[in-house]
């Protein structure tokens, strides 16, 4: 029998980093606001503290802090002609759950886009010509600047209490940061974390070469910081147990971290854990939601009545949530028409390793996860591309996270891939190989989506999402390109052999890459290339929001989350000062 | 038997190790076998990590450490002498029959303190937002060489001195301000509980 429940003003579905900070902005505002959350409450203590934290077979093998993927794994298949499989074990990309979302196992990388990501079909169509894309790429602009999003990111690097240094204050270059960087209104609020050893060999030749190093953002603490929610974070120890992992020491910025205590202690807050969210019910209308459908741990089937319903989930997951509760008209890559699923994207992954002599001591364990340095110079837009036949580009950084004995063993090519030979090489190399990632953009292409699966079913008989995707020639393109700028560095630095891996096709979920996955229920002006209008609300359900990278048009060459992050507060401030008040459409379609 | 264990364990540790002449100055306070004074809050020195300890004396002598006798015997050895008294002292065993006065003191913490004490060790108190003190200093206290001291077997009175200077800010020679962090987040009753809770493991060493 389905429980009716009393309506409320705002229900949150997923109790992330964008849940718990709409919910608690709503909160506050006056709003009841329950969060459903599908898996369980987690605190710092007692549940991130040593030693079982560093249990590197359980969270790094094992991936213990993910979704649960006997319960509710994803489909995936390269091309349309092929049958999409289960990704029973994950490896590609690692979506997490529970109290604090992702963002508890995440790495603290924390960056803005530039200006020129937010208009990049404009600006690409300006600058090289109509005819430079492969038709193939579906780019489009967001329908929101980085101007409007500045405060935004800058009230989120606040929250967070990111450490880095400004490149640019205001329209002036400043000394030490990123000059490629777009104008920021004031400096992060700590210092940038120490400096790794291979960081400053990374420095030493970026400079020689010309090139503009910089050091990571950083929100694993360089010092002390009280957020403007009150709350203290700590120092980072440099650990080396970051991406995978929750934090001990208070020092990762996380949910638990920044927020969380401050929302819980909220009346109009209810969180509810172990809520498996079916679906959201519309009226008969199709264009307003009316409640929320969800399964306990226990089995029983609630219905939570809302007035506005925000669907806060990882990206994959929004996508998917929306297509099972019929909201907005789902893609189909036949005719190209359709919104919900298209221009799913990712981020194209290259490595570069400098393997060392023994004189040259990196102690790769000691790290945390973002005190890398790092150039910007062949990101984005940041360099010419006539003649290059792609657009896009990636950060290349000496972005050392961890040396884990499980799963950090760099080995030169042409090393036997097990028995003696192998040992001997990684006793070898270990303490000598300097590892820069090369972290590319990603551009959306119209072979490239999610879809409901026509097969394969959840544990509470709902279809699973179904990811059909490959890189396209575009950023295959592009990764050969900035990995033989990686590979110059590395051979400046004085390695004794450089090795680069550019991304090559087909992609696999086998091997993993980054946990960023996005678009599918795509941010935009027009109603027939996005699922969202440019504060996040459904075109077709205006009581619906769908916040998360699910909503990037594409790609750029840094990670997501501080976008999301501004993004969040963008809507944040239109949900108070505009929707609230008057609910109904923010943008006419 | 525990006078037996002493005599045995002192002509071990007189075998293994001629204290430097330097150590005079130390054994004062400190004891003959830098077990401490007992009873009082000048620490136990034996089987203390030898990089701690000349980190600390470096402090002593640079300022970065205030302590008004033990900055003037620091500055009055140079960074030899001093990294020989850390090893020397890293290298003494602690005299087992040492850490039966220790372990009474615990006996004068309640049952609900040293419970305390033992929570805020291994698992921190999420309240307060302070994280176990095992995660640094690693299980029961048993020190971690290059980054955190010792904490097992040490003296409470000395631990809770410690513990109330980093709250007060008097000491402030810890690596990004973290002793300051947790310390400033602690009250009198934990910190009585938690420096009994230490005094009370016998050392690993």
């Amino acid at each position: 029998m389905v429980q009716q429940l009393k309506e409320v003003d705002v229900v949150v579905i997923g109790v992330g980093m964008v849940g718990s900070i709409l919910a608690k902005e709503l909160a506050a505002a006056g709003y009841k606001v329950v969060g459903l959350e599908r898996g369980n409450t987690r605190f710092t203590v007692p549940e991130f503290q040593s030693p079982g934290i560093h249990d590197e077979l359980r969270f790094d093998v094992r991936k213990a802090l993910m979704q649960d993927n006997t319960r509710e794994p994803v489909t995936f298949r390269n091309t349309s002609s092929q049958t999409g499989l289960p990704i029973r074990r994950w490896e590609s990309f690692l979506p997490g759950t529970g109290l604090g979302g992702s963002m508890v196992h995440w790495n603290g990388q924390t960056y803005r886009f530039q200006a020129n990501d937010f208009e990049l079909a404009t600006r690409t169509r300006e600058r090289y010509g109509q005819g430079f894309l492969d038709p193939d790429i579906t780019i489009q602009d967001w329908g929101v600047t980085y101007d409007e999003l500045e405060p935004h990111y800058d009230r989120f690097e606040y929250l967070l209490g990111t450490s880095g240094k400004a490149g640019n204050l205001k329209g002036q270059i400043q000394p030490g940061g990123d000059p490629h960087e777009s104008p920021r209104s004031r400096e992060y609020p700590t210092p940038p974390q120490k400096e790794h050893y291979s960081g400053a060999l990374f420095r030493k030749a970026a400079n020689s070469l010309g090139y503009h190093p910089f050091p990571q953002p950083s929100s694993n603490l360089s010092q002390p910081y009280t957020n403007p929610e009150g709350l203290k974070m700590n120092t980072c120890v440099f650990c080396g147990f970051c991406e995978r992992y929750a934090c001990e020491h208070y020092a990762k910025s996380t949910p638990q971290t920044f927020i969380l205590p401050v929302l819980l202690a909220n009346p109009n807050f209810e969180l509810r854990t172990g809520c498996q969210v079916q679906r959201i019910n519309l009226d008969s209308t199709k264009q307003r939601a009316t409640d929320v459908t969800y399964i306990d741990n226990a089995g029983r089937e609630f219905e939570q009545p809302a007035s506005l319903v925000i669907t806060c989930l990882f990206a994959i997951n929004n996508i998917r949530m929306l297509l099972l509760s019929g909201i907005g008209k789902p893609y189909d890559p036949a005719t190209g028409k359709g919104v919900v699923g298209r221009n799913y994207a990712y981020q194209t992954m290259s490595t570069v390793a400098s393997f060392f002599d023994e004189d040259v001591i990196v102690n790769p364990f000691m790290a945390s996860g973002a005190s890398g340095t790092l150039i910007n110079d062949f990101a984005g837009d940041n360099f010419d591309h006539s003649g290059l036949g792609f657009i896009g580009g990636a950060f290349i950084g000496a972005v050392n996270t961890n040396g884990r004995p499980i799963q950090y063993h760099p080995t030169p090519p042409g090393t036997p891939a097990w028995g003696k030979g192998w040992k001997n090489a990684v006793v070898k190399h270990y303490n000598h190989t300097i590892m820069f990632s090369l972290h590319g953009s990603s551009v959306s292409q119209r072979q490239n989506y999610a879809d409901l699966d026509p097969t394969y079913k959840d544990a509470w008989s709902q279809p699973l999402l179904r990811i059909t995707f490959d890189f396209p020639k575009n950023d295959l393109k592009m990764a050969e390109y900035v990995t033989a700028r990686g590979v110059e560095i590395g051979k400046a630095m004085g390695a004794k052999q450089v090795a680069g891996t550019p991304r090559k096709a087909p992609y696999t979920t086998q091997q993993y890459q980054t946990t960023h996955n996005t678009g599918g229920t795509v941010m935009g002006n027009d109603p027939s290339t996005s699922v969202v209008n440019r504060y996040l609300q459904s075109w077709d359900v205006p009581n619906v929001f769908v916040i998360g990278a699910s909503a990037y048009p594409q790609n750029a060459s840094w990670n997501p989350t501080g976008t999301l992050g501004a993004l969040t507060y963008w809507v944040a401030d239109a949900l108070k000062n505009e929707y609230l008040k008057n609910p109904g459409r923010l943008v006419s379609p | 038997m525990n006078y037996v264990l002493f005599l045995l364990l002192g002509a071990g540790v007189a075998a293994a190790a001629t204290p430097p002449p330097e150590a005079a100055a130390c054994q004062a306070c400190h004891g003959a076998h830098g077990e401490g004074m007992v009873g009082g809050d000048k620490p136990r020195l034996a089987g203390q990590s030898a990089h701690y300890l000349d980190k600390q004396l470096q402090d002593f002598a640079s300022g970065a450490r205030d302590n008004a006798i033990m900055s003037a015997i620091a500055r009055s050895l140079n960074n030899q002498t001093r990294s020989k008294l850390a090893a020397y002292y890293a290298a003494l065993p602690v005299p087992a029959a040492l850490a039966v006065p220790t372990s009474l003191e615990h006996t004068t913490a309640t049952a609900a303190q040293a419970g305390r004490g033992h929570q805020l060790a291994i698992e921190g108190a999420e309240g307060k937002r302070v994280q176990a003190c095992n995660n640094c200093h690693g299980p029961e206290g048993s020190g971690v060489a290059l980054s955190a001291p010792a904490l097992a077997g040490q003296l409470a009175a000395y631990l809770a001195a410690q513990l109330k200077s980093f709250q007060q800010g008097s000491r402030k020679n810890d690596a990004g301000s973290l002793m300051r962090s947790v310390a400033s987040q602690l009250d009198e009753a934990d910190i009585t509980a938690v420096a009994s809770y230490y005094a009370s493991i016998p050392s690993s060493h």
